[in-house]
């Protein structure tokens, strides 16, 4: 972490270096997880690979020596990343500090075509059912429907269900009926009430 | 029959496309400038970019004997990233006064966010000033509502709906543009938004005033050769030649024209290819001159 220095620039090259870490699973002991469950309970790590673990250790390290610094660095190593550690990066975001400015990023992640980095805002991450606003939960959610993303897969999604997003998941269905379409099998997951 | 395809981003095609296109009757096209997938970091990407669709793109088509029309705008997505999004509104009262722009697009809703709306509205206005007709992309995502907004924005704004051609229509959303005095677009792609079936249903249905079809290829799974396929399939489901003729042809013709930028009597007949022609010294050849 020495080599994460102070600098924005050092950072993002460190953060770069972590692809040696390798894209094997990390694959936490069940005491591990018991841990991480005593910190946040709704974390969830199975999909998390090494290099990921790495970015995320150097960010929270690099926030913990230099917190002024903290928002550029975080920001360089996203806006210069290459998909892998723009993955990391948004997997990661519900250990960082400053929710609230990295925001605007997570949310503009959602609007990407690369599904594995929509998954990893989407998919097993607490960021967006903590802090997007309802609109943007929503299109999260709309999206996932889009790209056969399992709703299941949305951490929160139940304590965030609201009247907008059933009437959204509602209008998704009767336009995927009269295309001749399936609906998705587990749409019900978006409505607070089953239509 | 002449075919025009009036959504189509060659920029992501080979030239296999373009003569495949050729081949198959395709004599205009239109690009409209849209997201590149990747998202955009500096204002200068779209410069280039817009260069590339009035330079290079419309020579490209050429050498294929197809005539390359383009639209200029802000897309809804990158609409959204206020590093940019002012600085690129900027730049465009230069673009639309440029030849063979024939409209302002693509604009209109994404996410259905503020900042959407907002860039929305201030390309509407630069239509209106500009003699432009607009293309409105209606959103992925609550696809009914984004259509039903992007029409109430246009009328509050008092811009002649006869000028707005609202695409990516469903079944859903072609009645509602259809009670506008908009025109309708209909993208038909190998696995989403339309296919030639339901289309081909659709024009039985409502017939064909004010009906486009178009193949919005891009660098996704997608098909150039859309809108010859659909022609195919309305002909086997019994529709007359007159009425599809007015779909591929008459309809975008008439719509764009509207730009005083696309002049009717000559974009019948193909364009001569000379293929030695070059642009600033590159030439589509690869050594075979």
């Amino acid at each position: 972490m020495q080599a994460a220095g102070g600098s924005a620039d050092a950072v993002a090259a460190a953060y770069t270096t972590a692809r040696r870490l390798g894209r094997a699973l990390l694959n936490l002991s069940a005491a591990e997880k018991g841990d991480v469950e005593r910190l946040q309970s709704d974390l969830q790590f199975d999909r998390w690979t090494l290099e990921d673990a790495g970015r995320a250790a150097l960010l929270m390290a690099s926030a913990a020596a230099h917190p002024d610094g903290f928002l550029r660095a975080a920001t360089e190593c996203y806006d210069r990343g290459d998909s892998a550690e723009q993955e990391s990066w948004l997997k990661s975001t519900p250990l960082l500090p400053e929710p609230e400015q990295l925001l605007p990023i997570v949310i503009d992640a959602c609007r990407t075509n690369i599904l594995p980095l929509f998954e990893a805002v989407a998919c097993e991450n607490p960021f967006p059912a903590r802090h997007f606003p309802e609109r943007n939960f929503n299109q999260m959610v709309l999206k996932a429907l889009f790209n056969q993303v399992a709703l299941s897969r949305i951490a929160g999604l139940a304590g965030r269900r609201n009247a907008d997003l059933t009437r959204m998941a509602a209008d998704y269905a009767s336009e995927r009926r009269a295309a001749g379409r399936t609906v998705p099998s587990d749409i019900g997951l978006a409505m607070t009430e089953t239509p | 029959m002449k075919i025009f395809d009036p959504h189509v981003h060659m920029t992501s095609r080979t030239t296999d496309d373009y003569e495949a296109m050729a081949a198959a009757g395709i004599l205009a096209i239109v690009e409209p400038a849209f997201w590149l997938g990747q998202p955009r970091t500096f204002v200068g990407s779209f410069i280039d970019y817009f260069n590339s669709l009035l330079g290079w793109e419309r020579f490209r088509a050429s050498q294929f004997g197809i005539r390359h029309f383009c639209t200029i705008g802000l897309n809804p997505k990158e609409a959204n990233n206020p590093k940019l999004a002012d600085d690129v509104l900027a730049l465009l009262p230069r673009y639309l006064d440029k030849g063979g722009v024939v409209a302002v697009g693509e604009i209109g809703f994404d996410d259905q966010t503020d900042a959407e709306e907002a860039c929305f509205a201030k390309q509407i206005e630069l239509a209106r000033a500009h003699g432009l007709p607009i293309l409105i992309h209606t959103p992925h995502r609550d696809k009914k509502r984004g259509t039903i907004r992007s029409i109430e924005l246009v009328r509050s704004m008092k811009f002649p709906e006869e000028r707005v051609l609202v695409d990516h229509n469903n079944e859903e959303t072609l009645p509602i543009v259809l009670e506008s005095a908009c025109w309708a677009g209909h993208t038909i792609y190998p696995n989403t938004k339309m296919d030639e079936h339901r289309m081909a249903a659709l024009v039985k249905k409502y017939g064909s005033d004010r009906i486009i079809v178009n193949s919005a290829a891009d660098w996704g799974i997608s098909d150039p050769l859309k809108v010859p396929k659909t022609i195919t399939v309305m002909r086997q489901q019994g529709i007359d030649e007159d009425t599809i003729q007015k779909i591929v042809w008459t309809n975008p013709v008439t719509f764009f024209a509207q730009s005083g930028k696309l002049d009717v009597s000559e974009i019948d007949a193909r364009p001569e290819i000379d293929r030695k022609l070059q642009y600033a010294t590159n030439s589509v050849l690869r050594g075979e001159r």
